[in-house]
């Protein structure tokens, strides 16, 4: 505005340096966004001094008092506006809405048939008088009128909203839910479809219904379509997690992280070949060749015992902490504890097979080639994984309560590594100890794998009779006291 | 609400051990107590409450996975999962194997994890990064392969912690669509927010956990 002050006036003239109407008129519109009709009214008012030859100047001006209450002044100024402007519906249509404000219904039909006879083609003339007629009751003229909009206007959606609006004021619920639904079919961005018919929903007490009605303003038809569809993608999981699921998925577990540890070198499982193998040569080297201990056979002496130790003690280290370190998942997901301590077990197995399988090829380069008491293996191997399971389990079990056990766990395994004859064979020792060092079960299990790998001869079933009831009544306790702190150890391995 | 009553807590309460030593006598914190409700078949119910309210606590009691210090929680022969979002990750391992993992650690069978695989990759976008080890992944990508394989999961009780912001903004949609359509689909939900325009949006109920220390819910 400032600028067309500004004394210079060379060309172009003032006339042209002027706003365009339709910018200019933004300056009113948005105080009528903004709901300030006083302002608005007085916008309305300036700028009919230098544009009165456009309409809204007129009609807009006259919205503005009519929300103002100022209902006389409304009315003068359409009556101008409707002579000014004789092509134009809004003086008849915003006429026709202020006198049905002042309650003037007469002047308000009068007005609107006027405006369908001069403006057939105007959608505001049809639901305007659709409108009306609604308020004076007539409720036949008005459907007839919104349906002559809905037929010629079938793009312009308060045609519509105004069909569905008809069936709420008459209190048919069905009607307007199939109408509003029709809305959106017609109109998928248009937010009334949604917003009053989750009115619709909220009305007939089916609140969850409304909701999803709004939320699908946010998230688009398509949304509401596939929501309504039953779900097919989603698989219900069982109902409890049972044995056979618990067995597979130790398993799956156990097998994954072999290949996860596998991933992280680049010689991959070549490494559970090479780190025996490296470990015996060691053995071998010092002792078979450089020491000259223990006599003939010494090597393969130490070898059936130091292989499954090693066995044992890893297994062992690695079970104890899974529950502390299982801590992330066990308070995501609801699952046995037991899980974390045997995927480990079942997880060193794996490695140990072949480990298994080098001492077996070192056997027989060693000349002590297999019999038929290797068969007795298949339960010497059972035994010790059983045991295994019993212990890991039972420090998992221990350590989140105790964590400075943690710490004791690596020199226990020392401990045992020399009160389990590895080093040493049975004769070495006293006598009146035997029974004691028996006691042992990892000093007798290396006993039997010894009777026979080296000595070709049957384990001591009664022994191994006396260890399997003992690593059976230790898993009953361990399974007991897993139960009794299933839901405690999520707690405990935070705290 | 007038569906059945699928879970009931009777006077709950959980408290945590705040660490002492040996010498130092431990204290504890009450994380909530005394919290009796019933959750009815079909409806969403909001968890609200400042920080250590209890709002995760009591949904991990819900879902079993923690044992309450005191009261009851009594299950009507439904199943309650937690929503967990790359649960049992490891990072070594392909997008596959992370994908059948995860789904059997949420409680699928082995079978029904594999049926899911191709369903669960084309929902995450990942394309051939499914063959790629996790590692290799934005923490985008994670969260995409994280959220399709949750997806899936249908318990009869969904526990949903906190809002999921999932992957980049067009995935972000997606994932809010997909929810929104589980929550709103028959599925009984718990769920824990901080906005009040989210569970203004979602839930029928609201249990406000900073005002239910003396058991009253509204």
């Amino acid at each position: 505005m400032a600028e067309s002050l500004s004394p210079t006036t060379s060309s172009p003239p003032e006339h042209d340096r002027r706003l365009a109407p339709r910018d200019a008129f933004e300056w009113a519109f948005d105080a009528m966004a903004a709901r300030q009709w006083q302002r608005a009214a007085r916008r309305w008012a300036t700028l009919r001094v230098v544009y009165p030859d456009h309409p809204p100047v007129w009609i807009q001006a006259a919205v503005a008092l009519r929300e103002l209450g100022s209902h006389g002044e409304a009315r003068q100024l359409l009556a101008e506006a409707r002579a000014r402007f004789e092509d134009h519906p809004g003086g008849w249509v915003q006429g026709a809405n202020t006198a049905l404000a002042d309650g003037d219904v007469a002047l308000a039909t009068r007005l609107l048939e006027e405006a369908r006879q001069r403006f057939p083609d105007d959608p505001p003339v049809w639901v305007r008088s659709a409108h009306l007629a609604m308020a004076t009751g007539d409720r036949e003229s008005a459907l007839r009128f919104n349906r002559h909009a809905r037929d010629t206007f079938p793009e312009w959606a308060p045609a519509f909203d105004q069909h569905a609006e008809l069936a709420m004021a008459a209190g048919d619920w069905d009607a307007a839910r199939q109408r509003w639904a029709e809305v959106r079919r017609r109109f998928p961005d248009h937010p009334a479809g949604y917003r009053r018919a989750a009115e619709v929903e909220e009305r007939q007490g089916r609140p969850r219904e409304a909701r999803r009605l709004r939320l699908a303003e946010e998230h688009g038809v398509d949304w509401l379509e596939q929501s309504d569809a039953p779900e097919s993608a989603v698989v219900a999981p069982p109902r409890r997690r049972d044995g056979r699921n618990f067995v597979d998925l130790v398993w799956t577990k156990a097998r994954l992280n072999l290949k996860s540890e596998a991933n992280r070198n680049h010689l991959r499982y070549l490494w559970w070949v090479i780190d025996p193998l490296l470990y015996m040569a060691v053995f071998y080297v010092v002792f078979g060749l450089l020491l000259h201990r223990g006599g003939e056979g010494f090597v393969a002496y130490l070898l059936t015992g130091l292989v499954p130790f090693q066995w044992f003690a890893k297994t062992v280290q690695h079970a104890s902490n899974t529950i502390v370190e299982g801590r992330g998942l066990m308070n995501q997901v609801r699952i046995s504890p037991l899980f974390f301590p045997l995927v480990a077990v079942v997880q060193n197995a794996g490695k140990q097979t072949l480990v298994f399988l080098m001492l077996a090829v070192f056997l027989l380069l060693y000349g002590l080639p297999p019999t038929v008491h290797w068969l007795a293996l298949v339960p010497v191997v059972l035994v010790q994984l059983l045991l295994m399971v019993v212990v890991g389990c039972a420090l998992a079990m221990m350590i989140p309560f105790v964590r400075d056990l943690i710490n004791l766990v690596p020199t226990g395994l020392q401990f045992l590594l020399f009160a389990s004859g590895v080093f040493y064979t049975l004769d070495t020792i006293p006598e009146r100890w035997r029974d004691l060092f028996m006691a042992n079960p990892i000093a007798n299990l290396l006993h039997q794998y010894r009777l026979i790998l080296l000595e070709h001869q049957w384990p001591d079933w009664h022994q191994m009779g006396w260890l399997t009831l003992g690593c059976v009544i230790g898993l009953v306790v361990v399974i007991l006291a897993y139960r009794r702190l299933e839901g405690v150890f999520p707690r405990v391995v935070v705290e | 609400m007038n569906g059945r009553v699928i879970l009931s807590a009777r006077n709950l309460g959980v408290r945590y051990k705040r660490r002492g030593g040996l010498l130092r006598p431990t204290r504890y914190h009450q994380a909530f107590s005394g919290l009796t409700f019933d959750l009815y078949q079909g409806e969403t119910l909001a968890l609200m409450g400042r920080n250590g309210a209890g709002k995760s606590t009591l949904l991990k009691v819900l879902a079993g996975i923690l044992r309450p210090d005191e009261g009851r929680l009594i299950n009507h022969g439904v199943t309650v999962s937690l929503l967990s979002l790359q649960a049992g990750f490891d990072p070594e391992l392909p997008g596959t194997d992370n994908a059948v993992l995860s789904a059997m650690l949420l409680g699928y069978t082995k079978s029904q994890a594999r049926a899911c695989l191709n369903r669960i990759a084309e929902f995450s976008e990942l394309g051939t990064f499914m063959d790629e080890p996790v590692k290799t992944y934005s923490s985008g990508m994670r969260a995409r392969l994280g959220f399709s394989v949750a997806m899936f999961l249908s318990p009869d009780v969904l526990l949903i912690d906190e809002a999921l912001t999932v992957g980049d903004r067009s995935f972000r949609e997606k994932a809010e669509r997909e929810m929104s359509k589980k929550i709103h689909s028959l599925q009984t939900v718990v769920l824990v927010s901080h906005s009040e325009s989210q569970v203004d949006k979602l839930a029928d109920r609201v249990i406000d956990l900073d005002q239910s220390e003396h058991g009253h819910v509204h």
